[in-house]
């Protein structure tokens, strides 16, 4: 993770669907291609939600990771 | 997905979120949503209809605690605030099916701004859910 360069972290802890893909939709929106978009959550539904949110619309999940039930997603603006 | 089209009978509280989410949540990443309000769930294209509705039956004594559970998962918990942000996604259109809205008492006067108006149901099926990609029915 340590050369990956986050643009933006958005920040979902504590809400569930739709609105942690609702407020990715609208985060990726605003960056440029090639940014970095950082996703926290908690809901446990984004486990498959971002990955294929991400294969979906043409963008690149990174990395994630897992750390006491707190999600964490890496996905750079591809298009 | 390119389209979805949506048709909502039930207007319990708790029921009405679901085709509400799925539709957020697929325009939300630019799907096109056509919903139809058929019979009682057509008052909640008013506001007045929006405001009023509850959880019915046996789940009716949850109100409160299903109410505060929406609020926590990031949603308005009242419908017609998640109606208009639904509306900001620039990809829903709301319709009321003109036989509810005969029977159930919705009319130009009453129908919130955010609907983009009383329909025939066969003008629906056939040049929206038919048309559409994916088709549901809550």
């Amino acid at each position: 993770m340590s050369s990956m360069r986050v643009t933006t972290t958005l920040d979902t802890s504590g809400k569930c669907c739709p609105m942690p893909m609702v407020e990715t939709n609208k985060a990726i929106k605003a960056l440029a291609v090639g940014d970095v978009l950082e996703i926290v959550a908690t809901d446990v539904g984004t486990l498959k939600d971002i990955p294929s949110w991400c294969e979906r619309t043409g963008q690149t999940l990174l990395a994630s990771s897992e750390e006491d039930k707190v999600l964490r997603f890496y996905v750079r603006k591809d298009r | 997905m390119k389209s979805l089209a949506i048709v909502v009978r039930d207007d319990a509280y708790d029921k009405i979120l679901t085709p509400l989410a799925f539709a957020y949540l697929t325009a939300s990443e630019g799907t096109q949503v056509d919903m139809l309000f058929v019979n009682w769930a057509v008052k909640a294209l008013t506001a007045d209809g929006a405001a009023s509705l509850h959880i019915d039956g046996r789940h009716a004594g949850d109100e409160a605690k299903v109410r505060e559970g929406v609020a926590k998962a990031g949603l308005p918990t009242d419908i017609y605030e998640i109606l208009k942000a639904l509306k900001s996604t620039g990809c829903v259109n709301f319709y009321a099916c003109s036989l509810a809205a005969a029977i159930f008492g919705v009319d130009d006067a009453n129908i919130i701004p955010e609907a983009s108006g009383i329909v025939g149901a066969a003008w629906f099926l056939n040049d929206k859910a038919a048309k559409a990609e994916h088709y549901q029915y809550f």
